[in-house]
């Protein structure tokens, strides 16, 4: 198929500067803990359709441009989401062939494992935080994967 | 599910250890190198101009709407705008009458007594952006950033007091710590009777406590605090909040003491961005390198 043979950024680019905007988009205060980190699923999404396009580097650049954008230590999010993109990308096989509650699962894994290098990254360099509520952030998140995933294979089928 | 394309399944992705040690290690250097030096602080400035046209994009929506709110207001609401606005300009008109001789009053006293807390010189205005930076901290994004002068640290403040302080600066936009976040501490006194202590964030918006005070220190709910001007980066005298409540643990050496913050932390969209007068700044030890705000 022709599609096979030239890689398409463009989605990839678009859907990552979508889900930025909807990292910032202001939020009532009690929903905001609510929020599911939405780059990080279609991070994880494009690791998993299609690897080769350079899931990896977008990993990258969308974590530090989450740094920026949140005002903490550079390389915190860069970090996580490279360690964590890096995972999706080594169990995408497994994760296509997966029924939705196991992709929902393993994509739970997923955000947990990210919360957590946030998380030690924080506590590494002096500014713990320790309110429960940052680990809600991945139960919705991975509520959401099967809509996120449905949603990313329409418009990429056009 | 059909989320996925088939085709691409049988594709290996060469590298990927490699890439993903070379991108963690890249992350690793750049969260070291971000907190112990000051290096990356221009390239922070340079990338948050990047950002900033999506933070552009997000908020002006919201501003669209509260423009078209402004626009389509009738004839007898602005009316009655302008007659209350009237009224509090005569009101505010009274009160600054006595204002130029109350502060070179005070400025003789001060000299006096050989005080060196900061006096305000100057002050520009910013707005909030309607953004959301983080849940999980008191902080929000105004409009002035580096190219206006702001600095890190500088003391910011909103029509009912203290707002908070400038935690980083970029080209074009800046970040305020709020009074309320759980790593901002502020010099304070009851403005009563001039006890000084220290005002801590708890990280809930409308909340700050005084975890200092003994539990035999003269403090009652209702009193108002002030700035004290120690330590230099607020300029004094200015409201931060009132104590809402005092517990008093006689087992306990220290009191617990909840302060209402006096800004409105949660609503104030336009924020004073406060300079303190040179004098007053020369006679305070040099700063520490502020490369990084917050420990």
């Amino acid at each position: 198929m022709m599609r096979e043979t030239r890689i398409r950024r463009m989605p990839m680019a678009l859907s990552a500067v979508g889900a930025l905007a909807l990292a910032v988009v202001p939020l009532p205060a009690v929903l905001d803990a609510f929020r599911p980190d939405f780059l990080v699923l279609v991070v994880f999404y494009w690791c998993i359709e299609s690897p080769r396009a350079g899931g990896l580097s977008l990993a990258f650049f969308s974590g530090l441009a989450l740094d920026v954008i949140h005002g903490v230590v550079l390389g915190q999010h860069a970090l996580a989401l490279t360690l964590m993109g890096a995972w999706a990308t080594h169990l995408r096989l497994r994760i296509r062939v997966f029924s939705v509650l196991s992709q929902c699962l393993t994509v739970f894994l997923l955000l947990t494992g990210y919360q957590f290098v946030l998380f030690w990254v924080d506590g590494a360099t002096g500014n713990p935080v320790t309110t429960f509520g940052r680990w809600l952030a991945p139960l919705i998140g991975a509520l959401l994967w099967p809509v996120l995933t449905n949603l990313m294979g329409k418009i990429h089928e056009r | 599910m059909v989320a996925f394309r088939s085709t691409d399944a049988s594709g290996r992705v060469t590298g990927l250890l490699f890439r993903c040690v070379l991108y963690s290690l890249l992350a690793l250097a750049l969260i070291i190198v971000d907190k112990r030096y000051a290096h990356l602080v221009k390239i922070r400035q340079v990338l948050s101009v990047a950002a900033y046209p999506v933070q552009v994009a997000v908020a002006s929506p919201f501003q669209g709407w509260n423009w078209f709110r402004d626009s389509v207001t009738t004839r007898d609401v602005l009316r009655a705008d302008k007659a209350r606005l009237e009224a509090e300009l005569r009101v505010a008109q009274f009160r600054l009458q006595r204002y130029e001789a109350l502060e070179a009053e005070t400025q003789r006293l001060r000299a006096l007594r050989d005080r060196t807390e900061g006096v305000t010189d100057r002050f520009v205005i910013g707005d909030v952006m309607n953004v959301d930076l983080d849940a999980f901290r008191e902080r929000v994004l105004v409009d002035k950033g580096a190219g206006d002068g702001i600095y890190v640290g500088q003391a910011v403040l909103d029509s009912g007091g203290v707002f908070g302080q400038v935690a980083r600066v970029g080209q074009l936009t800046s970040e305020v710590i709020l009074v309320s976040d759980a790593a901002h501490a502020i010099p304070v006194q009851i403005n009563r009777n001039g006890l000084r202590t220290i005002a801590v964030g708890t990280g809930e918006t409308n909340r700050l406590k005084l975890p200092y005070l003994p539990t035999s220190a003269d403090v009652t709910a209702g009193d108002l605090l002030v700035t004290s001007g120690l330590g230099g980066g607020f300029p004094a005298g200015y409201p931060v909040g009132t104590i809402a409540e005092v517990k008093r643990d006689p087992a306990q050496s220290l009191a617990d003491v909840d302060v209402k913050p006096a800004a409105a932390l949660d609503r104030s969209k336009e924020l004073l961005f406060v300079w303190l007068k040179p004098q007053a700044a020369e006679l305070l030890p040099p700063p520490k390198p502020v490369a990084v705000p917050k420990k």
